[in-house]
């Protein structure tokens, strides 16, 4: 695994050690912070420490975490293959809506879930068919994705509920280990979400399919040398099709676990999915195309935002709306520091056959 | 020779032409766009409940909304009914012209950007911060000038306020891309969420207007505004503001096409290697290019505030990002920016007319702005549809047949 | 007995051009076929049908007699044809092991895992039966060329292949590499199979083939038998007409020190040092050549001296001022011109006209662009003139580069570059692609240049060019200069060994072959002191 995160050229090492550095300045920090607020638990320092290690902040993180680690997976499958999918803000949206749509029409939450699932994995088809049979130019293709849906949403919810915010449903509920929910801290990963155990079962698939699978391989090769691949007598465009499918399934997992965890879909402005498309891909980035890399720096971004909404809930000084777009401020930041993300040789490039 | 043997080679031959080709795939990708919202409409038609008299009829079957209407309204609504009779160019027109005017300076910033080989997505930021600024800049300036002379002072004042903290807002992305290699699609997007957020902050504290409920700065006085000449003072629209936007198409084009820096940006934009080869510094004409970006879409923002709100207000409708579909529609080219700016201009204007003639929704407007962006990204699609018109022309045929068979119910609209 | 190969009446035409008409081939089991041209001449098109990436328009492939119809490449590995080509199909960052498999994966737990440890201990069986010399673990960004060459070869040797296709195998290698290649491929004719390769180099033909059919412009202009023809034959037959391979060269008459570079080190972006402590002159009115294989540091020297790339160490002067760290602008205004190795990436913007891109480098100039206003006409009577010059076809200033041949590209490119008055111009392979009419051309224009003083640094791949037009010589290794010798005063196989980094006075090196070159560390000092002695 720790191999996997050197798929990158040479210099990859100086890339390395600023995202190393990054990594430990935030563990340098959250540490300072930690024994700070242990010596002075009445000043802001003691605040923030009792925030970062309470039980609620570790369950917020995970919950936020859901639809960007989904999205940033299904991101690294299509990337990976040598197709940008920058759509995946408007997967997120399309399968929001479509899961609570469905499951105010059925009353089945799961089966909401599942269309959901479909819608995304639709619209992800529709993008897949545009970029590689026709050859669309896939950063404006994805931006299509995402304009498509960001209308088609809203457009929905008002013609049905006369309203770009839908009516509540039930949600998802949540899963108890027993036994093990009782652990202080870490029992927030026991008694949570099924889409949370259900992304960290998605987190290991992943894994297991790029590093132990012919057809991982064959996705990496698509995306780094797509020739060779085809020269190999795979087809690139069936591993292309098939890989930014994959995209689609898997943000529309994340899209639905969104919108049936609350209950509602609200299509407002941004929409409820609010740039969590494009954070994921940030995400995947910094996690160097690698899931569990990808998981991890997701819930860095989930953390952040998590000790946020506990922050509002305290009231502690800092304004809410500048609150808000620290996650974003965060992504700025790391991209200028970690600077050229190296992407798959042939992403972004068409391949034909020469026939 | 079979008419559909000349047909294909017509439109091979036409889709082969590139100058031509650009301005035939974007008309296609319009068209085609209507046709789908046209079923989209018809859809969405079937999923709402209306009354049986408010419902027509096509194919036999219901419909709460008729696309008929809706794209009826949408484009003639939006000329201000032209074949109507009693036209007046104060209606309607003048918000479309409103619209056009600010889109052409949206669209014209992402085509700068374009030509640079730089995907400018955060044109919507950038025209946030410069309406900001403008807002406060005038604001401020106002109580020293008033009357004629304040106009005169203060309509390009504002105007060089909103391009120059646009322009910044824009060198951002572009020292992270020049300097730090950070990839510009995902900064700007990032971007357009701070500028959202930081305006929010500013406009519901510090710069609130205490006398509205609403998130808005004190409003300017009336000097501070662009004059209406000739056009109702209603419609919120100065032939002025389009005279601007008239000349920035041909300074735009100007700079493109017959100065050094025009050169290195277009060279940039196309061979990034050569250009270095050529003795451009790319890094600065990164930085250059995505300032003047955001120097236009600042520019669209000062409009924003000094022509239509007369102050700044959240939620500034998005203009950025249908500048970047003006500018795609355009072929990135400032001429062609004219015209996508109109049919925009149309389309954002004619949604209002849509909203009051019909029950559909609005956003109906946002979905064909994203299948026009998607029909224009896929040129091959139009190549291939071209190539393979025999085949195609029979299926065109059976759609034929359920033309005819539509043309027989619709005997029974009339019931 | 039928051929193991033979291609009958092959046409193969893409819009607008007949790459292959009519063309014949038949390779003999157990045999290495040599299958030459210049480029352009559709070698590579007629390979590709016979390896199924392209539909032949009319004609028939047929195995051993058997008719077939390849559909695509994998139809082909099935009938048991590998290909390897001139760009490696690798996959940079996977290993030797995951690239010779790829594909065809070994599986295991019902094809749910790759089976990792079957996959290795395959591909070292397989190494070991030829007597190949690869590390199954290393990736393939990690391994040299020639090393990478022999995973292609064994990669098709995995997916069973009887037929090997080489095409061009030994552009990348050194000449110590080509004769191991020629050993491999020995071997592997011994062990039965059957061996088509596409050259343009006529001895390698003659040593390596037992038969040889010529290409020129898509038809088949002749098969021999390599063991009875002649060099002068077969280029006859390449080029269809008698080739002057001499250049007429006058005596240097070298003037003052126009560029020096002195101890440059350059490092490409994975840090290594491409150019390692550099040092050499170039004065008014000499050609100084740089011989070596591809890829030892040439480009990054070139782009170093002509501001394209940045300098880690070390000092370049051009005409007695420091530029190492002007900009590219800066040393374009003062008289430095550049022949880029790469046309289309560089040297021409390909969807822009001849008038743009006879502006290109002087668009910020006076003469074109006064007050950064272009005049565009100026631009286009100067475009003109280059075309009216420099023999550019079609002379036609409107007419887009992409749409120009390789010749005409490099004539306008050298033309734009001659017309600036330099006082230095670099050219780097500047006949590299381009048609023997053109190559004549681009020659006497550099002479011409060299008699009116200008310093001219040369750098070309191709020896008997940088023989013929340099005054003196300099043959780069892994970004050293190993020797700068007096080209007529040195044979074409000392040439060779200083390329293989065989450095003067190392002896014979025996039987080195690249392994032992590509280990043999030298003493940093070795370098100072060959570039002391060509500075003394």
């Amino acid at each position: 695994m720790s191999d996997a995160a050197g798929d990158g050229e040479g210099g990859f090492v100086e890339r390395y050690s600023t995202r190393a550095l990054f990594a430990g300045t935030t563990v340098a920090a959250v540490v300072a912070l930690l024994v700070a607020g242990l010596l002075f638990p009445d000043s802001l320092a003691g605040t923030l420490a009792a925030v970062l290690t309470s039980e609620n902040t570790l369950a917020a993180a995970l919950r936020l975490s859901v639809p960007i680690a989904f999205a940033a997976l299904g991101g690294i499958f299509a990337e990976k293959s040598g197709v940008i999918n920058i759509g995946l803000e408007g997967l997120l949206i399309i399968s929001a809506f479509g899961a609570v749509y469905v499951t105010e029409v059925t009353g089945g939450v799961w089966v909401g879930f599942v269309a959901g699932v479909v819608a995304s994995t639709l619209l992800a088809a529709l993008f897949a068919v545009v970029t590689i049979k026709f050859r669309a130019d896939q950063i404006i293709a994805g931006l299509a994705v995402w304009l498509i849906a960001l209308g088609l949403a809203p457009f929905a919810s008002q013609v049905i509920y006369n309203s770009p915010n839908t009516p509540t449903v039930q949600t998802m509920g949540s899963i108890a280990v027993p036994v093990l929910e009782d652990l202080p801290f870490f029992g927030a990963l026991f008694s949570a979400s099924p889409t949370v155990y259900l992304l960290f079962l998605a987190v290991f698939c992943s894994w297991y399919v790029f590093e132990r699978t012919a057809f991982g391989r064959w996705i990496r090769a698509s995306g780094e040398n797509p020739k060779a691949l085809d020269t190999a007598g795979v087809s690139v465009t069936h591993v292309r099709y098939a890989a930014v499918i994959i995209s689609g399934v898997l943000a529309g997992m994340g899209g639905a676990a969104l919108s049936l965890d609350l209950g509602q879909f609200t299509g407002n402005g941004p929409t409820m999915v609010n740039g969590k498309g494009f954070i994921a891909i940030v995400a995947y980035l910094f996690g160097n195309y690698n899931p569990v890399g990808a998981f991890l720096s997701t819930m860095l971004f989930a953390g952040l935002d998590a000790v946020q909404t506990v922050l509002q809930l305290q009231g502690i000084g800092v304004p809410r709306q500048l609150i808000r777009i620290t996650p974003f401020v965060v992504v700025i930041i790391v991209l200028a520091l970690v600077g050229r993300t190296q992407l798959p040789e042939a992403a972004g490039d068409h391949y034909e056959t020469e026939e | 020779m079979s008419p559909a043997d000349r047909a294909r080679k017509a439109l091979s031959r036409l889709v082969e032409a590139s100058a031509t080709e650009r301005i035939l795939i974007s008309s296609a990708a319009l068209v085609l766009s209507v046709l789908i919202g046209a079923v989209l409409v018809l859809v969405a038609g079937r999923m709402t409940s209306c009354t049986a008299g408010e419902a027509v009829y096509y194919f036999g079957t219901g419909f709460c909304y008729d696309p008929v209407v809706v794209f009826d309204r949408l484009f003639l609504g939006a000329l201000g009914d032209p074949l109507s009779g009693g036209w007046s160019p104060n209606g309607q027109f003048a918000i479309t012209l409103r619209e056009t005017t600010l889109l052409l300076f949206t669209g014209l910033s992402v085509a700068l950007a374009f030509r640079a080989g730089i995907f400018n997505i955060g044109t919507q930021g950038q025209m946030v911060v410069g309406a900001l600024a403008t807002a406060l800049g005038v604001l401020w300036a106002s109580a020293f000038v008033s009357g004629l002379v304040g106009t005169v002072v203060l309509i390009p004042f504002g105007l060089l306020v909103g391009s120059v903290f646009g322009g910044l807002y824009g060198a951002i992305p572009g020292v992270l891309k020049a300097y730090a290699d950070a990839n510009e699609v995902i900064t700007t997007i990032m971007l357009n969420f701070v500028a959202t957020g930081v305006a929010l902050y500013l406009v519901s504290g510090v710069f609130k207007d205490p006398n509205s409920a609403a998130n808005q700065t004190v409003p300017l006085p009336e000097f501070a505004q662009f004059p209406s000449l000739f056009f109702g003072a209603r419609q919120d629209f100065s032939i002025v503001a389009l005279g601007f936007g008239l000349v920035a198409i041909a300074a735009l084009y100007y700079v493109l096409e017959h100065t050094a820096f025009g050169y290195d940006v277009r060279t940039s934009g196309v061979q990034p290697e050569a250009a270095e080869y050529g003795g451009v510094d790319s890094k600065r004409t990164i930085v250059a290019s995505l300032a003047l970006s955001g120097a236009l879409a600042g520019i669209a923002g000062a409009m924003y505030v000094m022509m239509i709100l007369g102050t700044f207000q959240t939620g500034i409708p998005d203009y950025g990002f249908d500048g970047i579909t003006v500018s795609i529609l355009a072929g990135n080219n400032p001429l062609g920016v004219g015209v996508a700016a109109l049919l925009f201009g149309v389309l954002k204007s004619g949604t209002t007319v849509v909203q009051f003639a019909t029950d559909v929704p609005p956003q109906l407007v946002g979905v064909l702005r994203g299948l026009i962006i998607l029909f224009v990204a896929m040129p091959e699609f139009f190549r291939l549809l071209a190539k393979g018109l025999p085949g195609q022309w029979s299926e065109s045929e059976a759609v034929a047949t359920d033309g005819g068979v539509a043309v027989d119910q619709g005997g029974e609209t009339d019931e | 007995m039928a051929s193991a190969v033979h291609l009958d009446g092959i046409t193969k035409r893409f819009p607008g051009v007949v790459a292959n008409d009519d063309v014949d081939l038949e390779v003999e089991r157990g045999t290495v076929h040599a299958l030459l041209g210049e480029n352009g001449a559709g070698k590579t098109t007629l390979m590709n049908v016979l390896y199924g990436l392209y539909e032949p328009t009319s004609g028939e492939v047929r195995l051993d007699g058997e008719p077939q119809a390849f559909r695509s490449p994998r139809d082909a590995i099935d009938a048991g044809i590998g290909m390897i080509h001139q760009h490696f199909m690798l996959v940079d960052p996977m290993t030797v092991t995951e690239n010779i498999t790829l594909g065809n994966e070994p599986r295991k737990w019902g094809g749910l895992a790759v089976d990792r440890a079957g996959a290795r201990e395959a591909v070292v069986e397989l190494a070991d039966r030829y007597g190949f010399d690869v590390d199954p673990d290393a990736r393939i960004e990690d391994v040299s060329v020639g090393e990478q060459q022999r995973v292609e070869i064994l990669k098709a040797l995995y997916r069973g292949a009887d037929v090997l296709i080489l095409d061009e195998p030994t552009a990348v290698l050194t000449p110590q590499e080509v004769d191991e290649l020629f050993d491999v491929l020995d071997e592997l004719t011994a062990q039965g199979k059957t061996i088509i390769f596409i050259t343009h180099k006529l001895g390698e033909a003659m040593r390596a083939a037992d038969d040889i059919t010529v290409l020129r412009d898509g038809e088949k202009v002749g098969a021999v038998d390599a063991n009875a023809t002649s060099q002068e034959e077969l280029a006859e037959l390449m080029v269809g007409r008698e080739v002057l391979l001499d250049v007429d060269h006058g005596a240097a008459d070298a003037g003052d020190v126009v560029a020096a570079v002195s101890d440059v080190v350059v490092e490409d972006d994975r840090d290594v040092r491409a150019v390692d402590g550099v040092s050499f002159e170039v004065r008014a009115g000499e050609v100084f050549g740089i011989a070596g294989v591809d890829g030892n540091g040439q480009s990054e020297l070139v782009e170093a001296v002509t501001g394209l790339q940045e300098v880690d160490a070390g000092e370049i002067r051009f005409r007695g001022e420091d530029v190492t760290s002007t900009s590219r602008r800066e040393r374009i205004d003062s008289g430095m011109a550049y022949i880029p190795e790469d046309r289309q990436e560089r040297g021409l913007v390909m969807e822009f006209d001849l008038v743009e891109n006879g502006l290109l480098g002087s668009q910020h100039g006076r003469e074109f662009a006064p007050n950064g206003r272009i005049d565009w006409g100026d631009t286009r009577a100067h475009a003109d003139a280059i075309i009216d010059e420099y023999d550019v076809r079609p002379p036609n200033a409107d007419a887009e580069a992409h749409s120009l041949s390789g010749g005409n590209q490099q004539k306008f490119i050298v033309g734009r570059e001659f017309e600036r008055d330099p006082e230095l111009v670099v050219a780097s392979h500047p006949t590299r692609g381009v048609d023997v009419g053109s190559i004549e051309f681009i020659h006497e224009r550099l002479l011409e240049l060299r008699q009116q003083g200008v310093a001219i640094l040369l750098v070309s791949s191709k020896l008997e060019e940088v023989q013929g037009l340099s005054d003196r010589l300099a043959v780069v290794y892994e970004g050293e200069f190993i020797d700068v010798v007096d080209p007529d005063e040195t044979t074409e196989e000392e040439l060779g060994l200083l390329m293989a980094g065989e450095r003067p006075g190392d002896g014979d090196g025996g039987g080195g072959g690249f392994e032992t070159a590509s280990e043999a560390e030298p003493a940093p000092s070795t370098n100072a002191d060959a570039a002391d002695g060509e500075e003394a």
